[in-house]
């Protein structure tokens, strides 16, 4: 268990308080100075930047930030909201990046599953970290909030499944913050061949309005054969700076069914990327987003086909409401050899209020002549008619939005198979929606 | 409902001159014309561009990005590709200190 850090800033002398504090290997303690260093020369991204250009971060300093400060003792974190109503295979729960609880039946443990905290696990299973932390799915030197992760991670969770073990319930991994905490977890899942599994992620604060600062990155290795079912909730509170690199390899006939939900934070920057790396790997990419006041949403999609006859399939849909943003930039990217490519991308908008504001930028790099590559996006407001319908069949008008919010989101609702997760979306948004007159 | 928050010295800006100040997490630009001082939001409504970068022409700031104008002094947005006014912001000014009241 990592000792207590005081909250001070990321210096140079609290980064060697934190490395003197872990018991590490030395391959992960040159691992982090490297990524420091980085972090360090690395300038803040520019607005000049077609990545940064619509989003826009100088009211962020690192400064009004440290590392992971532990919560109080016994402080006590609410299940999450996918947990609700599901037989879980197990759990692990994280605050201010500090591991929590968790626990797995014992009949997987034996199976050899490892899940939990990747603190722990790495000081357990050095070689089979090493092997796949940072090597494939993350890159360390992408930008200045992707080396602060490398350099400073701490609690996150590991999810390693051996070659042939099918999990036959999800297990479920929450990370929490106290207000002004701040979580820098990293999430790192391995399937073996012919392995499955559902994993159910969610993020929330213990203050729905709470400030704080997630740096996080998630990486997926999806071995040949292998099926992963992976929600990824953000319902952080509304004062949160959320910056995350998540990446999943599949590999040859491999599957991911990949549901992203975003509500929370007040502002979101995700690289979210997906590598089909093998022949025949399958990838399904859902998005829901609800945005409310000033938040701002900002994803960056990589359908990146490396190998022929791939298929991935990515569908976005965003509800706006008052002053927020949504930003979706998404690319498919097929390589010279990826003949055979299925591709697909399409991303919906649904404005609540006149004054939010979604930008979709959809893109297709192709680099092999016999693909199938295709794209979509729609912008646009609540129909009144509709609107006019419900209330002419007995709804008031807050009802009638929710009605129509709820249909708009149906299309993705209706590719997730886990009723836990639907409900619990569904749910999510419909508190959320307003009575406008 | 947001209240004055003190972002500068008169001294600290020449006539005429511009700069970007931080009021309650939101970067806003400040104007010094003709010795009034003038406050509108940082964004070019067209494609969310930075106005405080931008060239000033008499009371009009003009978009890096695009070229969209707006009027400083009232956010109103007079050239396209702009089609929406920026918002604009109460602005005090109390012996030498400037200060900025957020619009809701």
């Amino acid at each position: 268990m990592p000792g207590t850090i005081v909250q001070s800033g990321f210096t140079d002398a609290t980064f060697e308080d934190f490395l003197a504090s872990r018991d590490e290997p030395g391959w992960l303690v040159d691992l982090r100075r490297a990524a420091w260093k980085k972090f360090n020369e690395l300038p803040m991204p520019s607005r000049q930047d077609e990545e940064w250009m619509r989003t826009d971060i100088r009211t962020f300093h690192f400064s009004k930030f440290g590392l992971p400060e532990a919560a109080a003792a016994g402080t006590d974190v609410p299940p999450g909201l996918l947990t609700h109503g599901v037989d879980l295979a197990g759990r692990t729960v994280t605050l201010n990046s500090q591991s929590h609880q968790g626990e797995l039946e014992e009949k997987w443990s034996h199976a050899g599953v490892l899940f939990g905290s990747l603190d722990s696990l790495v000081r357990e299973h050095p070689e089979l970290v090493r092997k796949h932390l940072f090597a494939r799915a993350f890159d360390p030197n992408y930008d200045k909030f992707a080396a602060l992760h490398a350099a400073c991670w701490t609690g996150g969770t590991l999810l390693y499944v051996p070659k042939g073990v099918e999990i036959d319930r999800p297990l479920h991994m929450l990370s929490s913050i106290t207000d002004g905490g701040v979580d820098l977890g990293h999430t790192l899942v391995i399937l073996e061949e012919g392995a499955r599994v559902a994993l159910l992620a969610e993020t929330s604060s213990l203050v729905p309005t709470g400030k704080g600062l997630h740096v996080g990155a998630v990486e997926l290795i999806v071995g040949p054969w292998a099926h992963l079912r992976y929600v990824n909730l953000q319902d952080w509170g509304s004062g949160v700076w959320h910056f995350a690199h998540q990446k999943a390899i599949v590999d040859r006939d491999a599957a991911i069914q990949w549901t992203i939900g975003a509500l929370g934070a007040r502002l979101a920057k995700v690289n979210q990327h997906v590598g089909l790396v093998g022949p025949g790997a399958d990838v399904q990419v859902n998005g829901v987003m609800f945005t409310e006041e000033k938040q701002h949403l900002c994803y960056h999609t990589l359908q990146h086909h490396e190998a022929p006859s791939c298929r991935s399939d990515l569908l976005y849909k965003g509800a706006l409401q008052d002053q927020s943003r949504i930003v979706w930039r998404g690319m498919i990217k097929v390589d010279p050899g990826a003949q055979k490519t299925d591709g697909y991308q399409r991303n919906d908008n649904l404005m609540l209020r006149s004054d939010s504001r979604a930008d979709s930028i959809p893109g297709l790099e192709i680099e092999a002549d016999d693909v199938r590559c295709t794209h979509g996006a729609t912008s646009g407001r609540v129909d009144d008619e509709l609107i006019f319908y419900c209330r002419t069949r007995g709804l008031t008008r807050k009802e009638a939005i929710r009605t129509v919010v709820a249909g708009f989101f149906q299309q993705v609702s209706d590719r997730i198979p886990i009723e836990s997760v639907r409900v619990a979306l569904a749910e999510a948004v419909g508190r959320r929606i307003r009575e406008y007159s | 409902m947001s209240d004055f928050v003190a972002v500068a010295q008169v001294s600290d800006l020449p006539d005429p001159g511009k700069m970007t100040v931080e009021v309650d997490d939101q970067i806003v630009v400040l104007f010094h014309i003709g010795g009034k001082f003038y406050c509108i939001d940082d964004v070019c409504t067209h494609d969310g561009g930075p106005l405080g970068e931008g060239e000033r022409d008499g009371c009009q700031i003009i978009c890096p990005r695009h070229g969209a104008r707006f009027d400083v002094r009232t956010g109103e947005a007079l050239t396209m590709p702009a089609a929406q006014d920026t918002r604009m912001h109460e602005v005090r000014v109390d012996g030498n200190t400037v200060s900025v009241k957020l619009s809701d």
